[in-house]
């Protein structure tokens, strides 16, 4: 019924796997994290074209489903000329995607700031993009970490898709696995727990992450 | 004035997509492969015995043939592993040089790709349940299921075979074979439909799961690589073809078909006319 | 422009059929769902240490892995337990069965968010357990958590495009099979895209009309 053997050989294969989810996961936090701030910028903007711009990016990154993106990514960016590996398409639709959602946890955190800073900063002539970079978002970071440190978990789950487009990381390589060794319960059993363990990790980062930012 | 702004740029950046839709291909491929040094070939590891995955490592027929093209070309060889619905979309966007596969030779992909000669028989066959002793002839699938590989040539011919039968059987789209080869060992199918070469050699590893039903449902077809199509294109797959001639001749492509097919294939070594 | 009419004669029935098929699926899971859910929210409230425990692991399981590998777990794993289920009924309970653990958090949440006063008020009453959840806690709960309600029904309708991986006949799978077969790939993925926008749009919007319906009789 469950192979224990096949399954303690499929985890150090999947634990070498877990370092390529990780990284696809982290990287495309960072990058989307920038996509998310122009996009609450251009939500939050005075100027109508750009509020509906940025509920456009919002709408369409959050509708279409993950799997689609990494395909669209994958078959549709080199038509515009960016020509680029699985591995970095890959990355481009996970951040994409993660600036819509991103971009809404951090409209909750900017509008947190209170309009007061904001007045005092256009008062004394600071420029638009130092009060961004100084004053709101730190404070956003602040007031939305624990809602962060939930996006990346959910990341890394949203990385099983990537195998899509070919990047070997947990899943994809249980897949292998199981092919091979013709027992597919005992691999994605496996894939489940090494998932399990990097977000596990995640949440306790996380813990100290939200205990740092209080203290501050 | 606000609306014309946006107008303008929406204006600007359609042009410019459109504009790199007609980016052309640039210099000679094969003097680009030589230049840099290697060739990358998009494949899926999931497709015994020419590409499968032996402890999370490379095995089967391209390995050993693309090594043989690599010397004589004097370029290292790249394999980039893809679910196969994202091999020749991979190719349309330049992601990779090359296809290995191999894929079946057909008119429609041979209007828009380039291929290589052939290097072995692809023609089509059904894969059944060992333990399936009523299942003698391919007409036994009518009103069962059956599965394919989703995007593959075999996928089309199993189709084409099933509609011919009364009650005509229902078919699965698999995203790749071992998935399908899976579902057929835990009964949720009664027989897969994938070319001989590749069933054989699946029956033969597990003869107390697999079996093989003759004769094959479709037309004989042949397994070749592919590449672009275009001028361009023309001095790689040549350089390839050349590669293969010399393999009819001194006995290496009949010996590597021995070894991972179990027996020699004959294949044309001149363009042909495909017959699907 | 002949060309596309052919094709949209051609192929149309089975994008319909698979149109359909993530249909079913999606509206199948959310009321499984919800269903199991709810009920997991209720044995959170009513039952004892053990049996809480094992719902908060599931919970846990649940929400940390992710829903393609449950997916590949129940239905390539299943028939190591004699558990063989065919693709669309693997496909609808496992996504039902990840959607019942969020959708049992944010049941838990609603039932939390009913201030205590009011079930002291129902207990002095005479209501019994069911009579308090159906006729206080619930009204009061569905004002608060529409939304997240809302957003879940929506994540799952997106998920549904995962059922493709095992074989499920729904708009992903269909519209990839035309992609390859047509060598249009870049276009089967846009209009994919566009009818995932459309599902979504129109959810949104009969989302926003229950949440004012819920809200109605709040005094604000």
């Amino acid at each position: 019924m469950f192979d224990a053997q096949s399954f303690l050989h499929a985890l150090p294969l999947l634990l070498r796997a877990a370092q390529m989810t990780v990284f696809v996961s982290a990287v495309g936090l960072l990058i989307g994290f920038l996509i998310a701030v122009a996009v609450v910028s251009a939500c939050l903007s005075p100027r109508p074209p750009m509020r509906r711009l940025g509920n456009l990016y919002t709408f369409v990154f959050r509708g279409v489903p993950l799997l689609v993106q990494l395909m669209l990514a994958y078959y549709f960016l080199p038509t515009l000329g960016i020509n680029v590996s699985p591995d970095v398409a890959a990355i481009a639709a996970v951040s994409l995607c993660e600036g819509a959602y991103l971009g809404e946890i951090l409209r909750g955190g900017f509008l947190g700031i209170p309009r007061g800073q904001i007045e005092a900063t256009q008062m004394l002539g600071i420029s638009r993009f130092a009060t961004l970079v100084h004053i709101e978002i730190p404070q956003a970071l602040k007031l939305t970490a624990p809602s962060l440190v939930n996006e990346m978990i959910l990341l890394v789950k949203a990385s099983s898709l990537i195998s899509v487009v070919g990047v070997a990381e947990i899943t994809r390589t249980a897949q292998n696995i199981a092919a091979s060794t013709f027992r597919p319960l005992e691999a994605y059993v496996a894939a489940g727990l090494m998932y399990m363990a990097v977000n596990g990790i995640l949440s306790v980062l996380g813990h100290y992450a939200e205990r740092h930012f209080e203290r501050a | 004035m606000r609306m014309t702004r946006t107008f303008k740029w929406l204006l600007a950046s359609t042009c410019l997509a459109a504009a790199s839709f007609t980016l052309p291909a640039q210099a000679d491929q094969l003097a680009d492969v030589h230049k840099a040094g290697e060739l990358v070939i998009g494949t899926e590891m999931q497709f015994a015995p020419f590409d499968f995955l032996k402890d999370g490592k490379q095995e089967g027929f391209n390995k050993e043939f693309f090594a043989k093209v690599g010397k004589a070309l004097g370029v290292k060889i790249r394999f980039i592993d893809l679910p196969w619905a994202s091999v020749l979309p991979g190719l349309d966007a330049n992601k990779f040089d090359f296809v290995a596969g191999p894929l079946n030779v057909t008119k429609a992909r041979k209007e828009r790709y380039h291929f290589t000669l052939p290097i072995a028989d692809g023609t089509v066959a059904l894969l059944k349940s060992a333990k399936n002793t009523a299942f003698t002839k391919p007409e036994d699938i009518a009103g069962k299921v059956i599965g394919s590989q989703r995007g593959s040539a075999q996928l089309d011919q199993t189709k084409t075979y099933a509609n011919s039968l009364k009650p005509a059987p229902e078919v699965r789209e698999y995203v790749d074979f071992n998935q399908a080869y899976a579902d057929l060992a835990n009964g949720r199918i009664f027989a897969v439909g994938n070319s001989i070469t590749n069933i054989a050699v699946v029956a033969k590893e597990r003869p107390d799961t697999f079996a093989v039903i003759q004769p094959s449902i479709g037309k004989k077809v042949y397994f070749a690589f592919m590449g672009h199509k275009g001028a361009n294109s023309d001095s790689l797959i040549k350089a390839i073809d050349d590669v293969i001639l010399t393999m009819h001749k001194d006995g290496r492509l009949a010996a590597l078909q021995k070894k991972w097919f179990g027996m020699e294939m004959d294949v044309p070594t001149a363009d042909f006319v495909p017959n699907v | 422009m002949t060309a596309s009419l052919s094709l949209i004669q051609q192929y149309g029935p089975q994008v319909l059929s698979g149109f359909g098929i993530t249909i079913v699926s999606w509206l199948g899971a959310v009321v499984l769902g919800m269903a199991l859910g709810f009920l997991i929210a209720v044995l959170q409230l009513f039952a004892g240490r053990w049996v809480r425990t094992v719902l908060r692991i599931y919970i846990e399981v649940l929400r940390t892995t992710p829903f393609l590998v449950q997916l590949f777990i129940l239905y390539y794993g299943g028939p190591n337990f004699g558990l063989s289920l065919q693709a669309l009924d693997a496909g609808i309970i496992a996504l039902a069965i990840y959607g019942s653990a969020y959708f049992a958090e944010v049941f838990r949440s609603g039932f939390t968010s009913v201030p205590r006063g009011h079930l002291e008020a129902a207990q002095c009453l005479g209501m019994s357990r069911l009579t308090t959840i159906w006729r206080v806690q619930l009204p009061q709960m569905l004002v608060i958590i529409t939304p997240s309600l809302v957003n879940l029904i929506i994540i799952l309708s997106k998920e549904t495009s995962v059922l493709s991986i095992v074989t499920v006949p729904e708009l992903t799978a269909i519209l990839t099979q035309i992609g390859s077969e047509q060598f249009i790939y870049v276009q089967t993925m846009l209009i994919l895209s566009v009818c995932y926008l459309l599902l979504v749009g129109v959810t949104q919007k009969l989302g926003s009309w229950a949440e004012a319906r819920a809200s109605r009789f709040l005094q604000h």
